[in-house]
C-alpha cells in the first residue's frame, strides 16, 4: 500500500472562497458527507463541503471499527466505486478480521478495528487532495428554497445555502445533506438533557429544521442512538477476559490495496468479557434516574443499549467486547455496554464486571435523540422528490452506521453531481448490489427505527458478495464518471484474468479414473464415471485452485494471484445462473419508468382506492419500485403498465420531463 | 445506472421497448401449460402449452421424435405419458412455433377427449417433465401482452381479467385449503421460518453475539422433519391415482338386500347373478365404469352373514377385505325391513352401518353412501317420509331411495354418487380444483427439493444452504401468502438479543 502523506487540513475561511456558487455544497463532514463531496469532485462537479470543525471531518463518533457482515459488504461496494472508506479502513485499521469464515465467502464479513487518529488524518488528507472540492468550515443557518423550475417535478426548488455570521448566501445547483445526529439534535445523561450532536459538539441551526419540515413540509420523525462510556485502558484487568486474536494475514477492504498498513504483527487483540447479575441489578436499581430509557423515541433492536438489553431479555449474561482504540490511544471502547444512567452510576455498573472491577471512565456514555426525513420522500437518487436540488444522505435518512452512511453519501453525491450537470439520476438496483437495497429499502418500505444493512435482507445474496463488488460495480461507476482510470484499469484486468481463467477450466477435462490417480485428495463419487471439467472439480470442497494448478501448471498457473476468487466464482456459479433468470425479470420491469408527476387518484384506470393510496404515498419510480409494494395487486401493476403504453401511443402527459437533455 | 437514460431516449420510449418488442432470448425460460378450454364438462378438451420447451413436450408426448409437424396443421396422434409410455388418449396435435403463436413462444395445443381422467392424465405427464410448470392465473395473457401481442382493447382489459382470475384462485385456494389442509400448511409455513430466521440470524450475527449453541442443530433437525412431512404429505395424496386407476367403489350390506342388482343396475347389464335366495353371490364381482367421465372400480361382495357355508365364510371374508380398501362404500340396504318410525329406521341403518364398517368414524362419513333399494315395494307416504326425514337425521352420511327393479329415484342417486367420486379425485372440469392442486403439487415438490439443497450445501457453505430454505419458504408462500425479509428480522430480534 502506498505511503499516504500526512497532511493537516488547513481551515479555509470565507473571504477565502474563490467563488459564490459552486455545483454541489455538501452539509457535514462525517462518512456520509465526505463520500458525498469526494464522490461529487470525481463526477467533475465544483463542490463546496461544509462542516462545523473541520478537525472531526473523518471522526469515528461511536465505535473503533468498520465492516462486518453485511456493512463490510457495503466497504466494498463502496471502494468498488472509488469511494473512501474502504482505503481509509486500510490505512487505519489495527486488528482485521473476516468474520464468518466458515459459513461460506457470499457471507463473509471483512472487519477491522480503527484506529481514530489515523482514520481521521486518511480522511482529510485525502478530501485535501481531491481537485475541485473546497472544505469550509461553517455552521448552515439555512437553506436557500425558490419557486420550483416548472419544466421539472417538486414544489420547491434549493438554490444554496446561508451560513451563520455570513452575509451573502452560497448557491449551488444541488445541496446534500448529511445532518448525522445533528438536526434537532439533544444529548442525554442521567437526567439532564442538552441541545447537540455529538459531545461537545452543537446541534445544527434550528433554521435548518424548520426549513424542512415547515416550508418543504417533509415529514420528520425521531430516532435515538447512544454510545458507552470510554475507558482507561490501564484500570482493565485483562487476564480476567478472553483474548481475541486478529487474522494472521490481514485482508484489505480496498480493491486496489494488496496490503494493510500495519503489518500482520502490529495488530491489537481485542477482549471479550460477559455481563454480570449485578450489571442487571444497577440497571434497575437507576432507571429512575435515566430520562432517555424512559422515553418512548425508536432505538435500534440491534446494538442496544445496556439497559434494553437488560430489560428486554432478564436474566442472561451479555457480551462485551472490550476494542483498541488506536495504536497509541490509552482508552478502550466497550461495545455492548451502551448507556445513557449518571455518570456516577456508570461507574458503579461496569465495576460489576470482573474484568472492569478497578476501570475508571475516561468520558461518560451518553445518549443521543435526533430527527430524521421520513425515506420514502426520496427517489431512488436520493434526492427529495418535492424538492428540487436537494439531496439527504445518512443518518438524516433514518439508517445507523459508519457505513450505511457512506454508501448513501456517495450515491448522493453522484446524483447531486449529475444534476448540476443536467444529467438525468441514476439508480442502482437491488439485484446488483448492497447500496441498491439499502436505498430501495428506505424510499420504498420507509423506516421503523434506524436502519441498519444485513445480509439476509438481500434477496440476491449469493450474487452480491463481497469478492465481487468489483465486476459488478466499477466498471458502471467508470462509466458515470466516479471511478479513476486507474481503478477501471485494474477492475477490467481482472475481469480479463478471471474470465481467462474460467474459460481455461471450462476447457480443462479430466475423467473421473484420472481424478482419482491424479487429485487422489477429492473424493468424486464412485458411481459416477464421466468427464469433470476444472470449473466441475473446483466446486468439490477438497479442493483449492492451487491443487488444480499443480497439476495442470501450465494452464493454470498464471492465473494463481486469483485463486481464492476462483474457488468461489466455481462454486457459486450454478446458484448464480438461476439467480441470472429472476434477476434479468426485476430488471426488466425496473427500466419500466413511472412517471413522477402522475396524479393517481385521477388516473381513468381500474385502481383500488387501497392502491391509489399507497401509490400516491410512496410514488414509486419504476414499475419494479410498484411490485414491491405491499398492497399492490398483480392487476393494479397491469392497470398502471397500461395506462403508461396508452399515454404514450395518445403523446399525453408530461412524459419528457423524465428524461432531461444533457 | 442504466444505459437507457444515459442515452437519453424518452422514458416512455424504453417502456414500450421492454415490452412490445421483446425478442425471444427476453422471454421467461419457464415452459407452463394448463387446461386452456372452459371449465365444465365439454366434449374436447384443449391443453394449452407455451414456452421453449413445448417441442420437447410435444416430441415426447405425440411420439414425434423425428420432426415436428407443420405449422398450425393439426395432426392426428397418440398421446403418451413420456417416462410409462403408457397411452393417454388419442387426439389431435398442433405446433406453433414463435413468434407466430399467442403468447409469441414456441407453443403447442393438445386437443384431448373431455373426460377428467385423461386431462388430469395429460397435465400431469406434462408436469412430470423437465423445465415444466402449471401456468400461474393469467400467464399465457401475460406474456402474449409482454410480447406486444395483444391490441390495445385486449390490454385494457387485462387487468380486469388478472383481477378476476386472481380473485377466483384465491377462493378457490380458500376452498381447497379449509380446515386440516390449511392448517398443515400454515404450520409447515411457520415451523420454515422459524428455520430461516434462525440460519439467518446465525449467518449475520452469531459471530459478535451470544447466539447460544445448537441454534443451527435444532433447524437441521426441523428441516429433517418438515421435508418427511411433506414428502409424506405428497405421496397420500391419492387423487390423482384414483383418476387414472379407477376410485374403488365397494357395494356391500347384508345378504339380499339387492346389492348385485345395484351393481347390474350401474352397468346396464347382468353382469352378477341375481336372485331372490341369499347368498347368492359368494365371490367377489368386479366391473370397470365410467360415471360422469370418472373411472369407477366396482365390486360386488358377498353379503355379510354368519355362515357355516366354508365357501361363503370366505366370500364374506373377502368382502370385509375390500370393504377395507375401498375409497367409497356403498351400504345397501333393504328398505321394506325398516319400520315406518324415522328414529328407529335410523336405528337400523347405524346397525347395518357398523356391520359393513365396524371402524366408520365421524370424520371418514364421505366414504360412505346409504343405498335403501326395493322403494318400489313401499307404500309411497311411508317412502315419501323416508326420504324426508332420513338425511335431516345427523350422523348418518347421504342416504339415497331408490328400486332397481323400476330405476325410480337412479338419478338422484347417480347425481349424488357424481359428487362423492368428484370429491374423491378432484375435478379438473369445475373451477379447475386440480389446477390448483397441480399447482400446489409443484410448489410443495420445489421445497423439498430446495430443503434437500440445505442438508447437501449446511456443512459446506451456509449461504447456499440458507438459499434453500428461503426458496422453499417462497414455494411454500405461493401456497400460503407471501413473505418478507421484515418479517424474518421480526423472529430474529424476538429470539435472540443483539448487541453489536
Amino acid at each position: 500500500m502506498k505511503l499516504h502523506p500526512v497532511q493537516t487540513l488547513v481551515s479555509r475561511c470565507i473571504g477565502h472562497l474563490s467563488r459564490q456558487r459552486y455545483d454541489v455544497i455538501v452539509v457535514g463532514g462525517g462518512h456520509a458527507g465526505t463520500e458525498a463531496a469526494a464522490a461529487a469532485a470525481r463526477m467533475g462537479a465544483e463542490t463546496l463541503l461544509v462542516t462545523q470543525k473541520i478537525q472531526t471531518i473523518g471522526a469515528l463518533s461511536c465505535n473503533p471499527s468498520l465492516g462486518g457482515v453485511g456493512k463490510g459488504h457495503l466497504v466494498r461496494e463502496v471502494d468498488a466505486l472509488d469511494g473512501l472508506c474502504g482505503r481509509a479502513g486500510d490505512w487505519a485499521g489495527i486488528h482485521f478480521s473476516i468474520l464468518n469464515r466458515r459459513k461460506g465467502p457470499a457471507v463473509w464479513g471483512p472487519r477491522a478495528q480503527l484506529d481514530r487518529q489515523r482514520y481521521r488524518e486518511f480522511i482529510q488528507g485525502e478530501l485535501l487532495s481531491i481537485k475541485r472540492l473546497t472544505v469550509l468550515e461553517g455552521s448552515v443557518e439555512d437553506l436557500l428554497v425558490t419557486e420550483p423550475n416548472p419544466d421539472e417535478p417538486g414544489s420547491h426548488r434549493v438554490t444554496g445555502i446561508c451560513l451563520e455570521n455570513v452575509l451573502h448566501p452560497i448557491s449551488a445547483s444541488s445541496v446534500v445533506l448529511t445532518t448525522g445526529t445533528f438536526l434537532s439534535g439533544s444529548l442525554f445523561v442521567g437526567q439532564t438533557t442538552s441541545p447537540g450532536g455529538r459531545i461537545g459538539d452543537a446541534p445544527s441551526s434550528a433554521g435548518l429544521s424548520r426549513t424542512l419540515k415547515e416550508t418543504l413540509g417533509l415529514r420528520v420523525g425521531r430516532l435515538r442512538t447512544g454510545t458507552p462510556p470510554r475507558i482507561v485502558k490501564e484500570s482493565v484487568d485483562f487476564s480476567l477476559a478472553n483474548v481475541h486474536l486478529p487474522d494472521r494475514h490481514p485482508t484489505p477492504f480496498s480493491f486496489m490495496n494488496t496490503h494493510t498498513r500495519c503489518k500482520p504483527e502490529e495488530q491489537l487483540p481485542c477482549h471479550l468479557t460477559y455481563t454480570t447479575p449485578g450489571v442487571e441489578r444497577v440497571v434497575q436499581e437507576s432507571l429512575h434516574l435515566n430520562c432517555h430509557i424512559q422515553q418512548d423515541t425508536k432505538g435500534p433492536r440491534y446494538c442496544p443499549s445496556i439497559e434494553s438489553r437488560v430489560l428486554r431479555f432478564p436474566g442472561r449474561r451479555h457480551l462485551v467486547w472490550l476494542e483498541p482504540e488506536g495504536l497509541t490511544s490509552d482508552l478502550l471502547y466497550p461495545q455492548g455496554l451502551s448507556m445513557t444512567m449518571p455518570p456516577e452510576v456508570q461507574l458503579r455498573l461496569i465495576r460489576e464486571i470482573p474484568a472492569l472491577r478497578r476501570a475508571e471512565i475516561h468520558a461518560p456514555g451518553y445518549g443521543v435523540q435526533y430527527d430524521f426525513v421520513c425515506p420514502t420522500q426520496l427517489s431512488s437518487a436520493l434526492q427529495v422528490k418535492s424538492t428540487q436540488g436537494l439531496f439527504l444522505a445518512g443518518q438524516i435518512n433514518g439508517t445507523t452506521g459508519y457505513e450505511e452512511a457512506a454508501a448513501q453519501g456517495l450515491w448522493a453525491g453522484v446524483n447531486a453531481a449529475r444534476q448540476a450537470h443536467s444529467m438525468p439520476p441514476v439508480s442502482l438496483s437491488r439485484t446488483e448490489s448492497y447500496i441498491g437495497v439499502l436505498i430501495d429499502d428506505l424510499v420504498s418500505r420507509g423506516v421503523t427505527e434506524p436502519y441498519r444493512m444485513f445480509t439476509s435482507r438481500a434477496e440476491f445474496r449469493t450474487t452480491l458478495r463481497p469478492d465481487n463488488a468489483d465486476l459488478r460495480l466499477t466498471p458502471k461507476g467508470y462509466e458515470l464518471g466516479c471511478v479513476s482510470s486507474s481503478r477501471y484499469q485494474e477492475a477490467t484486468r481482472v475481469q480479463n484474468s478471471l474470465q481467462e481463467a474460467m474459460t481455461a477450466l471450462q476447457a480443462l477435462t479430466l475423467s473421473t479414473n484420472s481424478c482419482r490417480e491424479k487429485l487422489p485428495d477429492i473424493r468424486v463419487s464412485e458411481t459416477k464415471s464421466t468427464v469433470l471439467t476444472g470449473m466441475e472439480l473446483l466446486q468439490y470442497k477438497e479442493l483449492s485452485f492451487e491443487m488444480l494448478a499443480s497439476v495442470f501448471p501450465e494452464r493454470l498457473s498464471p492465473y494463481l494471484e486469483f485463486s481464492q476468487r476462483l474457488k468461489i466464482e466455481a462454486v457459486y456459479k450454478p446458484h448464480c445462473d438461476i439467480n441470472k433468470k429472476e434477476i434479468e425479470r426485476i430488471q426488466r420491469e425496473e427500466n419500466m419508468f413511472l412517471p413522477p408527476d402522475i396524479d393517481y387518484f385521477s388516473l381513468p384506470v381500474s385502481l383500488s382506492n387501497e392502491a391509489r393510496e399507497i401509490l400516491d404515498r410512496v410514488r414509486p419510480t419504476t414499475l419494479g419500485a410498484a411490485t414491491r409494494l405491499e398492497g399492490i395487486t398483480p392487476a393494479a401493476v397491469v392497470n398502471l403498465y397500461n395506462y403508461v403504453h396508452f399515454a404514450k401511443k395518445k403523446g399525453v402527459n408530461g412524459q419528457q420531463k423524465m428524461t432531461r437533455s444533457k | 445506472m442504466r444505459k437507457e437514460t444515459a442515452t437519453g431516449l424518452p422514458a416512455l420510449y424504453q417502456l414500450a421497448s421492454t415490452f412490445s418488442g421483446a425478442p425471444a432470448g427476453l422471454a421467461d425460460a419457464d415452459t407452463i401449460f394448463a387446461l386452456s378450454s372452459g371449465h365444465g364438462k365439454c366434449g374436447v378438451a384443449v391443453v394449452r402449452i407455451s414456452g421453449p420447451a413445448s417441442s420437447m413436450a410435444l416430441r415426447c408426448m405425440a411420439g414425434l421424435r423425428r420432426h415436428l409437424p407443420s405449422p398450425r396443421t393439426a395432426l392426428l396422434r397418440s398421446i403418451t405419458d413420456p417416462s410409462s409410455k403408457e397411452i393417454l388418449d388419442r387426439g389431435l396435435v398442433l405446433w406453433f412455433p414463435g413468434p407466430h403463436s399467442f403468447t409469441g413462444e414456441d407453443s403447442v395445443e393438445f386437443h384431448i377427449h373431455g373426460g377428467p381422467a385423461v386431462i388430469t392424465a395429460v397435465l400431469q405427464a406434462l408436469g412430470s417433465m423437465p423445465g415444466m410448470r402449471p401456468a400461474e392465473a393469467g400467464e399465457f395473457t401475460r406474456r402474449a401482452f409482454q410480447a406486444g401481442k395483444l391490441g390495445l382493447t385486449e390490454v385494457e382489459g387485462l387487468g380486469d381479467l388478472i383481477h378476476a382470475e386472481t380473485e377466483a384462485q384465491r377462493r378457490q385456494a380458500l376452498r381447497q385449503m379449509s380446515g386440516d389442509l390449511q392448517r398443515l400448511y400454515q404450520d409447515w409455513s411457520h415451523r420454515l421460518k422459524r428455520c430461516l430466521a434462525h440460519v439467518e440470524a446465525f449467518i449475520d450475527f452469531s459471530e459478535d453475539e451470544l447466539i447460544e449453541d445448537g441454534v443451527l442443530e435444532r433447524v437441521d433437525s426441523s428441516v429433517v422433519s418438515l421435508q418427511a412431512e411433506i414428502e409424506r404429505h405428497l405421496k397420500d395424496e391419492r387423487r390423482g391415482e384414483r383418476l387414472r386407476s379407477g376410485v374403488h367403489v365397494v357395494i356391500a350390506g347384508a345378504t339380499n338386500a339387492g346389492k348385485s342388482s345395484l351393481l347390474n343396475t350401474l352397468c346396464q347389464r347382468p353382469a352378477a347373478i341375481v336372485s331372490s335366495i341369499a347368498g347368492t353371490t359368494r365371490d367377489v364381482v368386479e366391473t370397470v365404469l365410467d360415471i360422469g367421465g370418472f373411472p369407477v372400480l366396482l365390486s360386488d361382495t358377498a353379503g355379510l352373514r354368519d355362515s357355516t357355508d366354508l365357501i361363503e365364510q370366505e366370500g364374506v371374508r373377502r368382502a370385509r377385505e375390500r370393504v377395507q380398501q375401498a375409497d367409497l362404500t356403498l351400504v345397501v340396504v333393504d328398505s321394506v325391513l325398516l319400520p315406518c318410525e324415522v328414529q328407529k329406521a335410523a336405528d337400523i341403518l347405524q346397525e347395518n352401518l357398523t356391520s359393513v364398517l365396524p371402524d366408520l368414524k365421524q370424520t371418514n362419513k364421505d366414504r360412505c353412501l346409504l343405498v335403501l333399494n326395493k322403494t318400489d315395494l313401499l307404500p309411497e307416504a311411508h317412502r315419501r317420509e323416508l326420504e324426508r326425514e332420513l338425511n335431516e337425521v345427523s350422523g348418518l352420511p347421504p342416504v339415497c331411495l331408490l328400486s332397481c327393479q323400476t330405476h325410480e329415484g337412479l338419478q338422484d342417486f347417480l347425481s349424488v354418487f357424481h359428487s362423492r367420486l368428484k370429491i374423491l379425485c378432484g375435478d379438473p372440469l369445475s373451477g379447475a380444483p386440480t389446477l390448483t392442486q397441480a399447482r400446489h403439487r409443484a410448489h410443495l415438490q420445489q421445497c423439498v427439493v430446495a430443503l434437500a439443497q440445505y442438508q447437501k450445501l449446511r456443512d459446506t457453505d451456509l449461504a447456499l444452504a440458507a438459499d434453500g430454505v428461503r426458496l422453499a419458504l417462497t414455494s411454500l408462500g405461493r401456497i400460503t401468502g407471501k413473505l418478507g425479509a421484515e418479517e424474518i428480522l421480526d423472529i430474529i430480534f424476538k429470539d435472540f438479543c443483539i448487541g453489536k
